[in-house]
């Protein structure tokens, strides 16, 4: 492949690679997103193109593995095109039958369908699931059709284009302004205006000045960025060489985790590949426009997320924080001006520039805009990423999109924004979901992580749970953080153990106070919010573990007992039987007993009965 | 030049400047803990967080790194500041209960106690002695190590660093003192000890040389000082309010040009470490009379107090009895035949010293050979001191051990000795002992004497003219010998020699001119064959080479016509004045035509 050197050239290329691609032609894609390549996506392919060769089908038939689709739940995913018949949770086993019946014949298989757990139909197509029906999907929507090593797949949906028409039609300022007008807001965790971020740092004194990604995502249970580089890395790079362009950089750099070995291995061939294509390094399609991106791999701290700590890695230095209060646009890598955006963000900007800054404003509400990925999990019976325009509101998102709570268990809370975001309980569930509305409900946008809890759920264990980690993520520079956290998890941990006292709650918030408004960085300034927010909307569970030493919810083995309900036992013995402490006594079809002496409290017995006669006391 | 509000009051400030800078000369306190005036502020310990309304909503930030703005509106002390100021302070407390700063700073805040679980730590995690290291030392032999609550100062891998320079930097900003430098470096720190003291006290590498110093200027030990070793530092800049370091000194030879030189350049007390006999060194109770001198000084160690050494070697406990022992290394034939002179007196004044100062109950033996108090006054000191009750023991102390033969000596200094008048052996149980050492010439003065051309006496002190007439002059016209170094000899003494010296100087002067005698040396030019052999043999150094003609040339100012040259110059070239062999010739033909005149 010969560079690319002119609009035409790119033009040309194009339409014949769309040439090449019959609409009608029989395509199978797999995702091999990490959920679905940890539920053995590898196996199927391996099945699948051994079946489709057995049965002379090679020319007929394109087998295509692609990246995350989103619904992890049921993977390893496989849609069959031009139908667009969709197959969850395909087997190796699966696949002689896929195979006889679709591929060859056309016919769809019913029992192998989706089944809709809420209206318990079987649901033919993609689009119809009502998992992604009620998405808008512009960011991630091609990922089912680009295999993430190919850069001529992301070229046949129109890749590119919008680096083309940026290169060739428009100014500097005029990316800028069509990125400000818009609305287009960091989708990392600050929420800061990109447009401004960008003109702020194209007007900032300095020669060189640097554009990045930051691909260091580390919330747990998010993983959205990570899909996007996985599945799409050249619509990223195609983000980040507009940006380059916009705010007049020729170098740029993506921070990437190296526990995302798949996103580090497709991003550096996107890269190369976007290189061989003159789409990227120098002269770009002939414009004259220099840019060269190089991956820096970092070690996984969750601190590194942050801008300067992110640069201070990126230099050399351990990724520790610095104060903001000159700003990384005007002084960041190298001291240099330096714009940071996060992998979603930068795969948002082809988008507005190919559709318009107006049509992209026209999604989302009056101050955040577009679209915003979530990676919905928990006590969910649909999890996966899911990408909802701003202002979807979290009974949407939650009941709709994921399907509600599995087990006929209650709903409880809504945890947002990651480690350091807020817990929303179910009067809040209409809220539709933006930068400010979550903000004034004391949560986050953060990157997006979405985590459903249901009645078994202690929220003082939440915020317990969420302090801990943010305790050890800390990178323990400053007092309040590192000295209060540690505090915040004390006084938590003891009152999960039973050891609460009278003030417990007060002492909580009013350290709370402290650590949010004094910490050098925004993973202090939010840390406190799992435990303001759970003591704002669950106060009386922090109260029953105090002075009534009784959690609520079952969780805090301290506070709790198991006893069966002599009226609702019928004596099944599924529990006498699964007791692994054998703590359990009782004769077939007749009220069963606990030993509390031998119970450990494992929950097993609790989750079998099938009467709920085990209750929490 | 930026205006914005400090607590209500419009202020002008540099643009740039930090608020804490800025508050800091409108006389606002603002407390801190990790800025310091040398280092980048952090802002790590946000103990110096202040409100600042910005028009829309307030924030809080530190004030040691914000940057000032126009417009802003700062408040240093609100209540919610104060409240935020006081959560920090009660944290560290928590961290370091037990730490005597933090708990100072606890109480600065008004905080009694912590209402937190209490630790055991040290270290308040401030950052100022890696950043000391790192920014200034350009060293980083210790940094900031893990995460989270698992962070700490440490040095790579828990391995003593060799990278250290072993400066102490760190442990001197520390403000917890939990900074050990033995922790940190591979090599064992040397304390840099003050000579004026006598080593009994350390000092800085900058330092006061001493209370009386003229000019009262402070001083940097170029040895010691890192930034003249490696360039960085420099700290000290910062500090000098006056701005009156300049770290690029360079040393300087002055070239003076004058008519007449005083050498006054004193003694060197001997150091009684080869004499094993008395334990100096081994025995950290026994002392020279030197460190007794800056023990019983009011600007010493000890502020005058008299104080000997505890179990760890620190100056705290005072003597309950001290041996005060005559004549180390004078008088003795091993050593120095000499008198030192000054000892015997020093020694009644240092019992005097301990009687007074300690209190009367403390015993003082001298052990004496003869007690020489010639001057002024002196006998009737000796004779007051007795009256006194102090003890004295005629007979030189033999030898000074630790070993207890009887319960009385246990935990003692034993001087061991012969009372000479009672002919009795005796064993004296002292807590310390003041070893009176010898005077002696100082070591550098035979280079010295060469330079000047002044000998020395078999003792090595420089050589007078003539004992009786000329004890002040030297054999160098225009050089004269004042104080110790001609001989030992007490302050009236040596303040008497140095009156005279400056006398016979001022008389040089005043006459403006220099007799000198006719009968010297001249070096025929055309003679000489420029073997320098002269030059050797003047006892003057008044002979010089003139390269140019190749012939040796007398210094008429410097000759004193003794006639070394004349005497031995292999060419006959030089010849004395009105003593060459002509006048001699014609003298003898003038005695023999005398002679046969009268006809003998």
């Amino acid at each position: 492949m010969s560079k690319l050197q002119s609009q035409k050239d790119y033009e040309d290329f194009r339409d014949q690679v769309k040439k090449e691609r019959d609409p009608e032609r029989l395509l199978v894609s797999i995702c091999a997103g990490s959920g679905c390549g940890a539920y053995g996506t590898e196996e199927v392919r391996e099945a699948l193109e051994q079946e489709v060769s057995k049965n002379g089908l090679k020319q007929k038939v394109e087998v295509k593995v692609t990246g995350c689709h989103g619904f992890c739940e049921q993977g390893p995913i496989m849609v069959i095109h031009p139908q667009g018949i969709f197959y969850p949770k395909v087997k190796p086993a699966d696949i002689p039958e896929i195979v006889a019946e679709t591929i060859v014949k056309g016919e769809v298989i019913k029992g192998k369908l989706y089944k809709d757990p809420v209206s318990k139909k079987r649901i033919q197509k993609e689009e119809d699931i009502p998992f992604y029906k009620g998405q808008h999907r512009i960011v991630f929507g091609n990922n089912g059709m680009i295999d993430p090593a190919k850069i001529d797949d992301y070229i046949a949906v129109d890749g590119y284009s919008a680096l083309v028409k940026v290169l060739f039609s428009m100014s500097p300022e005029e990316v800028i302004s069509a990125i400000k007008e818009s609305g287009l807001r960091g989708r990392g965790a600050g929420g800061f205006p990109t447009g401004i971020k960008w003109e702020t740092c194209r007007k900032a004194h300095g020669d060189i000045r640097y554009v990045m990604c930051n691909a260091d995502e580390g919330d747990p249970g998010a993983y959205m960025d990570r899909s996007l580089l996985e599945g799409n890395p050249q619509s990223v790079l195609e983000g980040m060489i507009i940006g380059a362009y916009a705010i007049g950089s020729h170098d740029g750099f993506i921070y990437v985790r190296n526990e995302y070995p798949l996103a580090v291995k497709n991003i550096g061939i996107a890269i190369k590949q976007a290189e061989e294509y003159g789409l990227l390094g120098k002269n770009i399609l002939g414009s004259g426009f220099d840019f060269t991106v190089k991956i820096s791999r970092g070690g996984g701290a969750f601190i590194c997320g942050e801008s300067t700590a992110l640069m201070r890695s990126l230099e050399g230095q351990v990724g520790r924080p610095r104060a903001k209060y000159v700003h990384t646009v005007d002084k960041g890598y190298r001291d240099s001006p330096s714009t940071l955006n996060n992998v979603e963000t930068w795969a948002n900007v082809p988008v507005i520039i190919n559709k318009g800054a107006e049509w992209y404003a026209s999604l989302g509400t009056e101050r955040s805009k577009g679209t915003k990925v979530f990676s919905l999990v928990g006590k969910v019976r649909n999890t996966g990423l899911v990408e909802v325009p701003m202002g979807a509101s979290l009974r949407t998102i939650i009941f709709d999109i994921g399907g509600g709570i599995p087990k006929k268990r209650k709903f409880k809370a809504v945890q947002t924004g990651g480690p350091s975001g807020g817990c929303i309980p179910e009067d809040l569930l209409d809220l539709p979901v933006d930068y400010q509305r979550l903000a004034e409900v004391g949560s986050i946008m953060g990157s997006g992580g979405m985590i459903v809890m249901d009645q078994d759920t202690c929220m003082v264990d939440v915020a317990r749970y969420f302090l801990d980690f943010l305790q050890e993520e800390s990178c323990g520079q400053c007092v309040p953080c590192r000295e209060g956290i540690k505090r915040l998890l004390e006084i938590l941990t003891d009152i999960c153990a039973g050891n609460g006292k009278e003030g417990d709650i007060e002492l909580l918030e009013e350290l709370a106070g402290t650590v949010s408004k004094l910490s050098l960085c925004a993973l202090g300034g939010t840390a406190p919010n799992p435990v303001l927010s759970t003591i704002r909307y669950f106060r009386k569970e922090y109260e029953a573990h105090i002075y009534d030493k009784k959690c609520p919810s079952g969780v805090c083995k301290e506070l709790f007992y198991y006893e069966i309900d002599e009226k609702k036992c019928n004596g099944c013995h599924v529990c006498f039987l699964r007791c692994p402490q054998e703590a359990i006594s009782g004769e077939k079809k007749k009220p069963h007993t606990i030993d509390q002496e031998k119970c450990i409290k494992c929950s097993i017995c609790y989750e079998s009965c099938k009467v709920d006669a085990v209750a929490i006391k | 030049m930026v205006t914005f509000t400090l607590n209500g009051r419009q202020v002008e400030a540099e643009e740039g400047s930090t608020i804490l800078e800025v508050a800091e000369t409108y006389n606002v306190k603002i407390p801190t803990l990790c800025n310091h005036k040398a280092l980048e502020p952090a802002g790590l310990c946000r103990l110096c967080t202040v409100e600042v309304y910005d028009g829309r909503r307030t924030r809080f930030v530190t004030s040691c790194n914000y940057p000032v703005w126009g417009g802003m509106e700062v408040k240093t002390d609100s209540e919610d500041v104060i409240r935020h100021r006081k959560m920090i302070v009660e944290l560290l407390l928590a961290r370091c209960p037990n730490n005597e700063f933090v708990k100072g700073l606890a109480a600065e805040f008004g905080i009694e106690a912590t209402r937190f679980k209490l630790e055991e730590d040290d270290c308040v995690l401030c950052g100022l002695c890696v950043r000391m290291c790192a920014e200034r030392m350009g060293v980083s032999a210790i940094s900031m190590t893990g995460r989270g609550t698992d962070i700490r100062v440490e040095t790579p891998f828990q391995i003593k660093s060799d990278a250290c320079q072993v400066c102490g930097a760190c442990e001197s900003v520390c403000p917890t003192g939990r900074i050990d430098v033995r922790e940190i470096a591979k090599y064992e720190p040397r304390p840099l000890l003050s000579d004026w003291e006598v080593g009994l006290q350390e000092r800085g590498a900058a330092y006061m040389p001493f209370p009386q110093a003229v000019p009262l200027a402070a001083v940097i030990d170029g040895e010691a000082c890192a930034h003249v070793r490696t360039g960085n530092c420099g700290v000290c800049r910062e500090f000098c309010e006056a701005g009156a370091i300049d770290l690029d000194m360079k040393e300087e030879i002055i070239e003076v040009e004058v008519g007449s030189i005083i050498l006054a350049t004193g003694y060197d007390l001997m150091d009684p470490s080869p004499m094993k006999q008395y334990g100096y060194g081994v025995y950290p109770n026994v002392f020279t009379s030197l460190e007794f001198e800056r023990l019983s000084n009011a600007t010493g160690p000890t502020g005058g107090v008299i104080l000997i050494r505890d179990e760890n070697g620190e100056l705290t406990v005072p003597p309950k009895s001290v041996a005060i022992l005559h004549c180390i290394g004078s008088r003795d034939v091993n050593h120095h035949e000499y008198c030192s002179r000054v000892c015997c007196m020093y020694a009644l004044k240092y019992g005097h010293l301990i009687k007074e100062k300690v209190g009367h109950e403390t015993k003082v033996y001298n052990f004496y050979i003869d007690l020489r108090c010639f001057g002024k006054g002196y006998e009737e000191f000796y004779r007051r001191l007795q009256e006194e009750g102090i003890t004295f023991i005629r007979g030189k102390a033999a030898e000074i051990t630790d070993q207890a033969i009887t319960p009385e000596e246990e935990g003692k200094l034993v001087v061991i000795g012969e009372d000479t008048l009672l002919g009795k052996r005796l064993r004296v149980p002292v807590d310390a002992v003041i070893l009176c050492m010898a005077m002696e010439a100082r070591s550098d003065a035979l280079d010295v004497g060469r330079i000047f051309g002044v000998s020395q006496g078999a003792d090595g002190f420089f050589l007078e003219e003539h004992p009786k007439l000329g004890p002040l002059n030297t054999a160098t016209d225009g050089v004269f010998i004042a104080g110790a170094c001609q001989g030992p000899k007490d302050i009236p003494d040596a303040v008497s020699q140095a009156s005279g010296a400056a006398a016979k100087s001022l008389a040089l002067a005043t006459l403006g001119k220099v007799l000198v005698p006719s009968t010297i040396s001249w070096i025929d030019p055309n003679i000489c064959a420029g073997c320098q052999t002269c030059i050797g043999l003047c006892p003057y150094t008044a002979i010089e080479f003139d390269a140019r003609r190749g012939v040796s040339v007398v210094n008429e100012a410097l000759c004193k016509g003794c006639g070394s040259c004349a005497g031995f110059c292999p060419s006959g070239a030089a010849q004395v004045r009105h003593f060459n062999q002509k006048q001699i010739f014609a003298e003898l033909d003038g005695v023999m035509d005398a002679i046969s005149a009268v006809g003998i």
